[in-house]
């Protein structure tokens, strides 16, 4: 597979309106062959919107939709061969059996029936293979969504919370199967509201709230966006906040404990032991802190909230 | 368009609803043979209390064309449930399950998709309809209605077929309910509202003119010499043709947001 110049997707001040409801208020963001690009967002941010769009199951109210470089339309179907989706909850044909479900697909995306038995193996629902969906757990239910999604590679993978409903052994399974997909070139879009998945998995984070791109990031920059902060404890709290005051480090609360997010504190923890101990005061904690992802992804959510 | 047909009926062969509807017909059979054994042994009948009164009512007559003409309607109202209801099933079910955003971006077009459930339902109406024939030309000859013949029998075959071929044009407008309403329950008010509808028109005088009244009217219900007119009959064929072309532009132009 040959990675192109063109991006794979590329979404253009898309918007989608629902009366007073911006559902999705002018986002943009491209992907690109063998990129693995992760829409990341609290529950109804806009990120099942977008995928839908991408998908042509909604249509922008305004903006525009690329994929292969070529407009997506409710017409334009030779697109869909080359991509596989899973938008949001797992579903099959409870009636038939798990091979039966992704022959169904296959037949659907012209796909010549060898790839069902190899999708079959591929995610591991050999064993399940004659069992009817419905009797299915929810991370079998969710393997054969993935499955459907799978079927024949193809170029373009869209994933609605791919993680979902997956036991700790299958998240790590599917994470490496993505990982490899991308590394033979395929583009992967996935949505997820789990930082920590998202950080492990994606090459590229667009973080989307309230229907608005907030900010797009390399993954391997996502350390650089978690603060660290200089936690301190001592016998009398209020005496230690008014030394390290008068020595030009105001602290802030942090529960029991005082913070000092100035960058010479962070990085010279014992400059603010001397000046304690000095002043009669020494600590009885001193350890940096650093933002959990969680913390980076709740922070760059509440400034575009309340900038 | 072919392997469109052929995962609509495997959905439709591996569902409860072929033998759903099977059962529902095969009622529909006998109950035309036990209003036959009524109309052709009527001393027997009136043993069988207040149902042999009111078969007596109907004046049926023990003949091979009103035998077919009970079948015919048979299809015509018992029809519009049953085929209804594989119509109803083969769209709702798709929301119902949550099936129906895997159909929306694929190789094989969403109009596709949507043919193919009408063209499967309709293959499958007819089978029902030829199950309902046969079944029913068994249960006379078991019965002994007199007159048998090859003629009566292309006649009668005509006329329940014709019949179903109506009613299966009309029940396009539960596909297109079924859509709209992304589940079962708005057909379901729909396929009653019809019904309804249909019983009230016909009172009312304007039944050869309804499309909903024409099935019933053209198997007899309201005598062999109350048939519908050509509009009526053209009016069927609209509304199988608005609801098809609406379901299919449904398919491919709604917000698909759930």
């Amino acid at each position: 597979m040959q990675t192109s110049p063109t991006p794979v997707v590329a979404v253009r001040e898309l918007v989608k309106h629902y009366g007073a409801v911006r559902a999705v208020d002018g986002v943009d963001f491209t992907v690109t062959a063998g990129e693995i690009y992760a829409l990341l967002g609290l529950n109804g941010a806009g990120k099942t919107t977008t995928i839908r769009m991408l998908l042509s199951m909604i249509s922008p109210t305004s903006g525009s939709v690329s994929l292969f470089g070529e407009p997506v339309t409710p017409t334009a179907r030779h697109l869909w061969s080359k991509v596989g989706y899973l938008v949001e909850t797992p579903a099959a044909y409870p009636e038939l059996t798990v091979r039966q479900n992704i022959a169904v697909m296959a037949r659907l995306k012209r796909m010549p029936a060898h790839t069902v038995d190899t999708t079959v193996e591929r995610l591991g629902l050999t064993p399940y293979a004659d069992r009817r969906s419905r009797e299915l757990s929810l991370g079998n239910q969710q393997r054969l969504g993935l499955a459907k999604a799978l079927l024949g590679q193809p170029a373009l993978l869209i994933l609605d919370e791919p993680a979902n409903g997956l036991d700790p052994a299958g998240v790590t399974e599917i994470r490496q199967l993505l990982k490899d997909l991308a590394a033979a070139g395929a583009a992967i879009l996935l949505s997820s509201h789990i930082l920590a998945e998202v950080a492990k998995l994606a090459t590229r984070i667009g973080i989307i709230h309230h229907g608005k791109m907030i900010t797009e990031i390399a993954a391997s920059d996502l350390a650089l966006h978690a603060r660290r902060r200089l936690e301190i404890g001592s016998r009398d709290q209020r005496a230690a906040a008014r030394i390290l005051a008068e020595a030009g480090y105001p602290p802030q609360p942090a529960g029991q404990l005082l913070a000092l997010t100035a960058d010479d504190a962070v990085t010279s923890p014992d400059r603010i032991a001397t000046v304690l101990v000095a002043a009669g005061c020494p600590p009885t904690h001193l350890a940096i802190r650093e933002d959990d992802l969680e913390t980076v992804f709740l922070r760059l959510t509440r400034q575009e909230t309340h900038p | 368009m072919s392997a469109a047909l052929h995962i609509e009926w495997i959905k439709l062969v591996r569902s409860r609803l072929w033998w759903i509807t099977v059962l529902a017909i095969t009622v529909g059979a006998a109950a035309g043979g036990l209003f036959m054994f009524i109309s052709l042994h009527p001393l027997k009948a009136r043993d069988l209390g207040l149902l042999g009164a009111k078969a007596q009512l109907a004046t049926l007559e023990p003949t091979w064309p009103s035998y077919y003409g009970l079948l015919a309607q048979t299809v015509a109202i018992g029809g519009f449930l049953i085929f209804g209801m594989v119509v109803l099933w083969m769209f709702g079910r798709e929301f119902a399950d949550h099936t129906a955003k895997d159909l929306l971006a694929l190789p094989t077009s969403r109009t596709t998709i949507v043919i193919a459930k009408f063209a499967i339902a309709a293959a499958w109406c007819l089978v029902l309809t030829i199950f309902l024939f046969t079944l029913g030309t068994a249960l006379g000859t078991v019965l002994g209605i007199p007159g048998f013949g090859l003629r009566v029998c292309a006649s009668g075959a005509g006329r329940v077929v014709a019949t179903a071929a109506l009613t299966m044009a009309l029940v396009t407008v539960l596909g297109l309910a079924a859509s709209i309403g992304r589940g079962y329950l708005a057909a379901v008010g729909v396929l009653f509202a019809v019904l309804f509808t249909a019983q009230i028109v016909a009172a009312l005088g304007y039944g050869p003119w309804f499309a909903f009244s024409v099935p019933a009217m053209h198997a007899g219900i309201t005598g062999d010499q109350d048939r519908p007119t050509a509009f009526g009959y053209a009016t069927v064929a609209l509304v199988a043709g608005i609801c098809v072309s609406a379901t299919a532009r449904w398919w491919q132009r709604a917000d698909h947001a759930n």
